[in-house]
């Protein structure tokens, strides 16, 4: 552990910028500045717990005014038996999450969430489990059940990556997206081919690595073990899209068959049922060496999911040491750091809190070493810059009307084209990270992100027009710049890129501050353009 | 006289080895391109000369298609062991095409069957690779890389390392928002465009009263884009950004130049007008038709585009087979044969569009010889498809003996995967023998379908 033995004592100002741009969306310098006079490890330990996170007013505009667009009715359709018309749904009005909505849905209220948070590690470390326990809406077909998952890493991200572990191979969105739900080996034959998607995955992608200390047996005993699990759905869950009345779940419990009648009367499909089938394997499995009862006495294979972490405690710690180090310091770790911070996650046994708390109070973490040398993932990259640019949430919520970011305008196609389709992942390895992040396409969408928020877009939707990213020169600045070197240095403070090239941005001040200097709307104007330049600068792109 | 089916059967009552068999296209694997290929109508020796200006269309069959049900055995110790191991998902000969040599060609897979009579398809069953490990994404970048050693980069885009110019930033394009490895070079890569209104830059810029700063603001972030970064650190990212950035800069300017509109000639799957639907009776994924039709677009607009690359994903079929593959399988065999008949009313620079295209199509892996519970997983030989007017259609390679499976129930491949891109690479793109051993690590047998 010794790459993480040395702690970060003081801190100053860059220092605080550089943590909050990779455990949350960054931070004013202004904001920075005030912690930076706090002392490190108290201030991280409050960063990481989101204590004295005030959630009051967020959450009152989340329920009830968030999502500025106005929704056209949706006609009904006659070809469909019951098919009702669903109302327009005029704005201001919370997002509608649903569960026969679409993703986007759940993305617009996603990003609003991770732009306003009071606690945005925890939107943070959701984005980073999302990516790692990555799944698709296209197959799970329930806004609900895709929502819950992201709320659990909310909930349990920091938990013991045991119970994590645990808890997503137990959670109905999981269960439909790798087929555990589909995974039966009926009684009292016992004989059936288990359905070994999840139990492959879970060891290739959710805590090992491919070929990391695991073979073809372990992946159809471990399928054996789980099989049979499957969740059941409250008649009251079900929601019901009137112009295509088919019954989508919010909410799913988790069972294996223990025989008992079915309580909650329906399966994950909506499909009445009042007895689960017996479907679960019944005998021993070997699993990676050792020997269990996948039967009733050993929890149907509960003890056997949390078991990989100490089993192969050395493979799973590099495994997820990998993964946080590329997430959230260098994408150039040496093999020295990889393997204390996978010695760390062993001594705190596999405690994710305590992981992070320590690896984000290194000076490792700190080192000035490793700033800028990650490419920002999209998402990070537009909230990042949304906190910079658009209205302060105090002010977009006091406006008449309100003016927050039209998300759902972006959502979906814009978010794919930036390259993060996030809720809808095309397979259960998400997203490749880093230079994965950036390529033409991507450089592409990035420029008409940077568009809307620095240039101010305007854009019709439906009858009516939309400021994407409300925003308002003056706020961007503490006082009025007197010339234009000023307008760009408190820019880059704000958009935190890079280093840029001197001569870049010589060229850029003389092409639009080419006169005498006056802060009129013609400056203020320039101030935009300077601000997308930068956004759509190389130097803008890591973090 | 001995036809290729007797022969076959024949044989497989004394051996049960079909992957040993040469009939299955054996002569079609040489370096000298002489090729007998098994049961299609093309055939003949010789290798073809490719078109002025070929263009190669790649489709990825992303998720491991299940291709026993796409090209099911119909006959011998195969059909057994078939039938045996696939008691609810079996495909049966009813519902096929004769493919020769004891194979049907699923009907789902639609046009394949016209395409199949006019001998305008080779078929690879059986294509893999040493030591599968049986995950989707080691196996992806194993067949993206292409290579006797992989070293991160990408067959194709080590391809336009040789063949691309610092101008040429259209001669690769991908049709996805995010490029696979295949396509990443040590110096070029392909340009992704996803459609063909709004590749513009500064697209918002353009449309509202800040026309006049346009100029300004593209010359300025393309400065940024090519200025050297100043932290050291940081200079290997910050150069892919500026890559990526110039990349895109430069190749929307020669896009908007060049793209033109055009309505296909024919429906496509996912259109209310096209035909076949799926088993519900819906309309078919539209996803593989969209970037079909803007190639056929990018194609008939001139774009000195060499090789495109399209992608259908969804073939991950552990549950719901029976619906969801015949589903793909309509979606997947509509949208190339529509492509393919569009291309005829394409007249370009350098002939009609048919004649310079060859479509060439790859899967991860195929999946386990045994059912589960109303699916497959994860298996090992995948089955690759080449079509174009050029082709001489059949069968290459073995069929993979499904009575003589590997430790884990899975099918031996029988051709390289690396033979394919060998075969295209010589044949089709016009590179030197010395060229593409070079490209690909060493020598690979090349097949006889050009």
């Amino acid at each position: 552990m010794a790459t993480f033995d040395a702690q970060k004592t003081s801190w100053i100002a860059s220092d605080v910028l550089h943590f909050a741009r990779r455990a949350g969306f960054g931070l004013s310098p202004e904001a920075a500045a005030q912690l930076a006079a706090q002392p490190v490890g108290a201030t991280v330990d409050a960063w990481v717990d989101g204590s004295g996170a005030g959630f009051g007013s967020f959450n009152a505009a989340l329920n009830a005014n968030a999502d500025p667009v106005s929704y056209p009715q949706v006609p009904a359709n006659p070809n469909v038996p019951g098919s009702e018309a669903l109302p327009a749904d005029p704005a201001p009005h919370p997002f509608r999450l649903e569960s026969w909505r679409q993703a986007q849905n759940g993305q617009a209220y996603w990003a609003w969430r991770m732009h306003y948070s009071p606690y945005p590690f925890q939107e943070r470390l959701a984005l980073f489990w999302h990516n790692f326990f990555a799944t698709g809406f296209e197959k799970v077909r329930s806004l609900g059940l895709v929502q819950n998952l992201i709320q659990l890493y909310r909930d349990h991200g920091l938990d013991p990556f045991p119970d994590l572990l645990l808890r997503v191979s137990q959670d109905p969105a999981m269960s439909v997206w790798l087929d555990s739900v589909l995974n039966q080996i009926p009684q009292p034959a016992n004989t059936a081919i288990p359905n070994e998607n999840y139990a492959r995955e879970v060891l290739e992608l959710y805590s090992l690595g491919v070929d990391n200390g695991y073979n073809q047996t372990d992946i159809t005993e471990l399928a054996k073990a789980l099989s049979g699990w499957s969740f059941t759905v409250k008649t009251a869950d079900l929601e019901v899209f009137p112009v295509n009345p088919n019954p989508s779940p919010k909410a799913g419990t988790f069972a294996v068959y223990r025989g008992q009648n079915n309580p909650d009367g329906r399966d994950y499909n909506g499909r009445p049922r009042t007895t689960l089938p017996n479907i679960h394997f019944t005998g021993t499995v070997n699993f990676l060496g050792q020997t269990f009862n996948a039967g009733a006495t050993t929890n149907y294979g509960e003890d056997i999911v949390k078991a990989i972490p100490s089993l192969r405690a050395t493979q799973c710690s590099e495994f997820l040491a990998k993964r946080i180090l590329l997430a959230f310091v260098t994408p150039s770790a040496t093999a020295t750091a990889l393997q204390d911070l996978a010695a760390l996650i062993r001594a705190q046994a596999f405690d994710l809190r305590a992981v992070f708390k320590a690896l984000f109070k290194s000076a490792y973490f700190f080192d000035t070493a490793h700033r800028y040398t990650l490419a920002e993932g999209p998402i990070s990259w537009i909230v990042r810059s949304a906190r910079a640019l658009a209205l302060p949430f105090s002010q977009a919520s006091a406006a008449a009307p309100f003016k927050y970011p039209a998300w759902m305008l972006f959502a979906n196609v814009g978010f794919e084209q930036a390259g993060m389709r996030f809720l809808d992942s095309d397979g259960p390895n998400g997203w490749a990270e880093h230079l994965g992040w950036i390529n033409s396409n991507a450089m592409r969408y990035r420029g008409k992100f940077a568009a809307a928020l620095a240039i101010g877009e305007n854009v019709p939707y439906a009858g009516n027009t939309y400021d994407l990213f409300p925003s308002s020169v003056p706020t961007w600045f503490t006082s009025a710049p007197t010339t234009a070197l000023d307008v760009y240095n408190r820019l880059i403070a704000l958009l935190q890129p890079a280093p840029i090239p001197a001569t870049v941005r010589d060229g850029w001040l003389a092409a639009l501050y080419p006169g005498t200097f006056a802060w009129d709307a013609t400056g203020q104007t320039s101030a935009r353009r300077l601000a997308y330049l930068i956004l759509c600068s190389p130097g803008s792109q890591l973090y | 006289m001995t036809t290729r089916r007797s022969f076959l059967q024949t044989g497989l009552a004394g051996s049960a080895a079909l992957a040993g068999l040469t009939a299955c296209g054996g002569g079609g694997s040489s370096s000298s391109g002489g090729s007998s290929n098994g049961g299609g109508s093309g055939g003949g020796g010789g290798t073809t000369p490719p078109p002025t200006a070929p263009i190669l269309v790649i489709v990825q069959i992303d998720g491991g298609n299940d291709w026993l049900s796409m090209a099911p055995p119909t006959a011998g110790a195969n059909l057994t062991a078939y039938q045996g191991k696939r008691t609810t998902l079996r495909i049966d000969a009813a519902n096929t095409t004769d493919l020769g040599s004891g194979i049907g060609l699923n009907k789902d897979l639609t046009g394949f069957d016209l395409l199949q009579a006019a001998g305008r398809v080779a078929w690879i069953p059986g294509i893999g690779m040493p030591n599968p490990n049986l995950s989707h994404f080691t196996a992806k970048d194993i067949w993206g890389y292409g290579a006797a050693t992989p070293d991160g980069t990408g067959w194709l885009g080590r391809w336009a390392d040789q063949v691309f110019s610092a101008s040429d930033v259209l001669k690769g394009v991908v049709v996805e928002s995010i490029p696979p490895i295949m396509l990443k070079g040590h110096a070029q890569s392909f340009v992704s465009i996803t459609g063909s209104t709004g590749f513009v830059y500064p697209s918002y810029l353009l449309r509202t009263d800040a026309l006049a700063a346009a100029n300004t603001l593209a010359t300025g972030w393309l400065q940024s884009l090519t200025a050297t970064g100043t932290d050291p650190v940081s200079l290997a990212a910050y150069g892919a950004c500026s890559a990526s950035g110039k990349q895109f800069y430069d190749a929307q300017s020669q896009f908007n130049t060049l793209i033109k509109t055009r309505t296909p000639s024919v429906p496509y799957p996912g259109e209310a007008a096209y035909p076949v639907k799926t088993l519900a009776g819906g309309n078919l994924t539209a996803g593989l038709s969209n970037e079909l039709k803007l190639i056929a677009q990018m194609i008939a607009s001139d774009l000195p585009t060499q090789v495109y690359y399209a992608r259908l994903g969804g073939w991950d079929t552990h549950s719901n087979q029976t619906t969801d593959h015949a589903n793909l399988q309509r979606a997947l065999g509509g949208a190339i044969k529509a492509f393919y008949d569009d291309l005829a009313s394409i007249t370009t620079a350098n002939g009609n569009a048919q004649d310079r295209v060859l479509i060439a199509t790859w899967s991860e892996f195929g999946r386990r010889v045994q059912e589960n519970n109303g699916g497959t997983d994860h298996g090992t030989a995948a089955l690759s498809f080449v079509v174009g007017k050029k082709v001489k259609g059949g069968l290459y390679g073995g069929y993979p003996n499904l009575a003589d499976l590997d430790a884990n129930g899975n099918m031996k491949h029988t051709t390289d995967f690396r033979s394919l891109y060998a075969t295209l690479l010589e044949r089709w793109l016009g590179q030197s023998a010395t060229v593409t051993d070079q490209i690909l690590g060493t020598n690979y047998t090349r097949l006889g379908f050009l």
